[in-house]
């Protein structure tokens, strides 16, 4: 008996060791490839293997566990390539071990963009959606000194908005990201002092410098993953919260981001022409030898001049190995070589689309080195005449950016001053019911956001409309609609106790569970007790 | 095991008609698939065994390193920042019961109100039905509660929250405050807080209670019940002398495997809460942790220290319900409920 089943069993696994390796070999010359990190760079990293998946029949697997996580599976060997916002920590600030992998590895710029500032509030119940914010008011609403949104600080931003007397949720990410470490280092690099004051607070050595877990302070909330605090943010209870994240989530939430100001007096918004504009001013680490070969630099972006630029841009890198190792093979190699080909060249032209920016020239051309270096990559770089890269034409100097060229100027009504655009921004724009936010409606909505905000905003008047005028505020019941301070009043509300009547119902469903557990026993006793008086 | 030696016992009793005094040995011989299956159902049940107590050793063979930095403090330290030395388990151990304390009374009387409606009160198809409807959600993955917690319950609950917070500030631990002591009274305070979390997760707990309880409260003597109802007593009299006192110790192993659960449970936590490092004695308000939760948070990205840290958590997790299960099945067995089902 036992030897048939062992026969069986046998057989069973044969066929199904043949049939896999079968199936595997007439399916594709592409072997499935993983990666793991970055959430920043999800919704673009997802659509390119959407993409090759369908165009190529290429598997690529991606799971976005946060930057630091990514890094740490590289190191371990548990996947074939990382994403990652910054490098491998030689020194990590929190004292904890240098993160060294045991093989060769590369990095590689795949995406630029911004770190985006998404914010949900309200003003008489309209959805705002043009704040602008200075850089230490942003850094102060996240070490928690600003905390309410009628703070002074933030009216000289939004000369033109009547702040609410509303707290701020600042929410940031419990998890090890690289968001968190792009922002924080803006912070020590821009705003040293207020970030230092917080770290001392709370208990971090100073002077301090970029971290990837964000301290939790009171007053904050700590989610988990891009996904995560951008749905906090978008939900109804998420009024008054504001969070750092990649632009492209608010833009697939249909959120507005907050505009922020750049070092020649305008506020920007994270576009893909800013972001390129802003990058221009990238030092990229251009040391062949150097273990940080291609990683970034971005003090000249903070400080840029150009009026265009928006400060918090960033490149994101894909950490592939130079060496086979882990679960890492020759043959992976070429999946890994012909999806970072795709993504380098044709996979740009999304990028703008998804709320990202695509790369410039010279790193697409570094990026192809790069390539090369897989091993089971082979040898084939990009051609730049065929790459159809939004950043580049056939024939372009490396040094130049299409983009960025012909990147419009911010409007004057943008300048610092007390005058503010009443356009709206990031997924607000969209005329799809910004709240909803659909995945799909989402991108293509927010693509065209700055039109959709434009003819919402038209309605605001010059001031001289009275408490009563705030429906001509705002077109759309979208939420584009655009509230300027003329014709708002400021009226104190008391906070709406929102008891309907499933509330209730969950009260009396409450009170009813805690009768059950306390009343039995009184009852029992007390008819026990008059049953017992009663036969004497 | 009694089947085996029935087979030689009644020879014996045979032979002693005969007037043969002497005693013969009892030999059980087991037929080849009697001993197959005993062999294999003390290999699969040594197996069980052995593998809870691997997991245990190697828990504690892991997190020996960061034990011996950390000390006894461990269970004091609130702070979690295993790369300075500073960590313990205070706030995130609290968080966890927290969380299982809001999940229990959530979830107790619901469990006991459908266990004994579905061993009492219906009857026939629809008690059938009833039955696998329950078994169904414990069958819901956990994942999918937390995107309900997030998404709908959060939203629909925190005006709940709030009235109680209002109405009954003079309980501190329904009070929500900020660190100067002044009510808060936005959403956003009442956002990701144990109390959320607890509903949840007492909403997952409930199948398993309910079954364990429908179990014990069945198993009710059937003269018992027809005594009590043949002196009159009415079909909640009955319930109240018979079914409650006989299932006691079935609804408390219950309870406590209930608890056990939850205190494990990780994900819909995971989703809900914002982590905090310190003791947050009010429920409502945001902000909570629990050992799970930390654990899936942290393992990622973690240092070989900072998983030894991980580690030691997960031990002291480990240890808090095997000790509560291990209480809930001495209750249950010594209970009559109990005690019937296991002769």
């Amino acid at each position: 008996m036992i030897r048939l089943l062992r026969a069986a069993l046998v057989a069973v696994l044969i066929v199904c060791a043949t049939a896999g390796s079968e199936s595997a070999a007439t399916a594709a010359s592409y072997l499935p490839i993983t990666g793991t990190g970055s959430t920043w760079s999800q919704n673009a990293l997802d659509q390119w293997r959407k993409n090759v998946a369908s165009n190529y029949g290429m598997t690529v697997n991606y799971s976005g566990v946060g930057s630091s996580a990514g890094r740490r599976d590289f190191i371990a060997g548990t996947v074939d390539f990382a994403v990652s916002e910054i490098p491998f920590q030689s020194k990590p600030e929190d004292g904890s071990a240098p993160e060294k992998p045991k093989t060769g590895y590369a990095y590689m710029p795949i995406v630029a963009g911004g770190t985006a500032f998404m914010y949900n509030l309200r003003i008489g119940g309209k959805r705002v959606t043009n704040l602008r914010l200075s850089g230490p008011v942003i850094a102060k609403i996240f070490t928690g000194v600003i905390t309410k949104w009628n703070d002074p600080a933030i009216k000289v931003d939004n000369p033109l908005l009547a702040l609410p007397d509303k707290k701020i949720t600042p929410v940031v990410r419990s998890d090890g990201s690289g968001s968190t470490a792009q922002f924080t280092l803006w912070m020590s690099k821009q705003q040293s002092s207020i970030w230092n004051a917080f770290c001392t607070k709370v208990g971090r050595s100073t002077p301090c410098g970029l971290t990837s877990q964000y301290p939790v302070f009171s007053g904050a909330k700590a989610q988990n993953g891009s996904l995560g605090v951008a749905g906090y943010v978008s939900q109804n209870y998420g009024e008054g919260a504001i969070t750092y994240v990649e632009y492209s989530y608010a833009l697939k939430s249909g959120f507005p981001v907050a505009k922020v100001l750049n070092a020649s007096g305008y506020y920007v918004e994270p576009t893909a022409e800013a972001v390129a504009v802003a990058l221009m001013k990238a030092r990229i680490n251009t040391n062949e030898g150097s273990a940080d070969y291609l990683t970034q630099i971005l003090d000249g972006v903070y400080s840029s001049t150009d009026k265009r630029t928006y400060p918090l841009s960033s490149y994101s890198y894909m950490i592939v190995p130079t060496e086979v190792g882990g679960i890492f093979t020759t043959k992976k190699g070429n999946t890994l070589g012909a999806f970072t080909r795709y993504m380098l060249c044709e996979g740009q032209q999304q990028a703008a689309v998804l709320g990202y920016s695509p790369l410039p020239m010279n790193l697409v051309m570094a990026g192809s080195d790069q390539i090369k270096r897989i091993p089971g990559a082979g040898s084939t770089g990009i051609d730049t005449a065929k790459c159809n890269n939004p950043t580049f034409k056939a024939g372009d100097s490396p040094s130049k950016n299409q983009l960025a060229a012909s990147a419009p100027y911010p409007p004057e009504c943008d300048k610092k001053g007390a005058t503010q655009c009443t356009t709206a921004t990031g997924g607000a724009g969209g005329s799809s019911g910004g709240s909803s936010g659909g995945s799909s409606g989402g991108s293509s909505g927010g693509s065209t956001g700055g039109d959709g905000g434009t003819d919402a905003g038209t309605g605001s008047d010059d001031g001289s409309g009275d408490g009563g005028g705030t429906d001509t505020g705002s077109g759309t019941d979208g939420g584009g609609g655009v509230v300027a301070s003329g014709a708002v009043s400021q009226t104190y509300s008391l906070p709406d106790p929102g008891m309907g009547p499933a509330q209730w119902m969950m009260l009396a469903a409450g009170v009813l569970l805690v009768a059950l557990i306390v009343l039995p026993p009184f009852l029992s006793r007390r008819l026990r007790a008059s049953r017992g008086s009663g036969e004497r | 095991m009694t089947i085996d030696v029935r087979g030689t016992v009644r020879p014996a009793d045979t032979q002693q008609d005969d007037g043969v005094p002497e005693r013969r040995t009892l030999r059980p011989r087991a037929s080849l698939a009697d001993a197959v299956f005993r062999r294999t159902a003390f290999a699969a049940g040594g197996i069980t065994v052995a593998i809870m107590l691997a997991v245990g050793l190697f828990l504690a063979l892991r997190s020996a390193d960061a034990l011996r930095v950390a000390g006894p403090g461990f269970l004091t330290e609130q702070q979690w920042s295993p790369e300075t030395g500073r960590f313990g388990v205070g706030a995130v151990l609290f968080g966890t019961v927290s969380i299982g304390v809001v999940a229990l009374v959530t979830a107790f009387p619901l469990a006991l109100g459908t266990a004994l409606l579905l061993s009492e009160v219906v009857r026939g198809r629809l008690r059938g039905i009833l039955v696998s409807l329950v078994d169904l959600m414990a069958a819901v993955p956990s994942i999918v509660f937390g995107l309900w917690g997030v998404f709908f319950l959060q939203d629909n609950v925190i005006p709940v929250a709030r009235w109680i917070s209002t109405y009954f500030d003079w309980i501190p631990i329904f009070r929500v405050s900020d660190d100067s002591g002044a009510t808060l009274t936005d959403d956003s305070a009442f956002t990701s807080s144990a109390f959320i979390a607890g509903i949840v997760v007492g909403l997952m707990i409930v199948p398993t209670m309910t079954s364990v309880m429908r179990e014990a409260f069945s198993q009710a003597p059937v003269g018992e019940r027809e005594g009590a109802l043949a002196l009159g007593a009415t079909r909640w009299g009955m319930i109240r002398t018979v079914v409650l006192p006989f299932g006691r110790g079935g609804a408390i192993g219950g309870t406590m495997l209930g608890l056990g659960r939850a205190l494990g449970e990780t994900i819909a936590v995971y989703m809900i809460i914002s982590p905090v490092f310190s003791i947050n004695w009010e429920v409502l308000k945001s902000g909570s942790n629990s050992v799970s939760a930390l654990i899936a948070l942290r393992y990622g990205e973690a240092s070989d220290f900072a998983l030894s840290a991980l580690m030691a958590a997960g031990l002291v997790l480990f240890l808090l319900t095997l000790v509560i299960n291990f209480t809930a099945s001495s209750i249950v067995a010594r209970s009559r409920s109990g005690a019937q089902s296991e002769g």
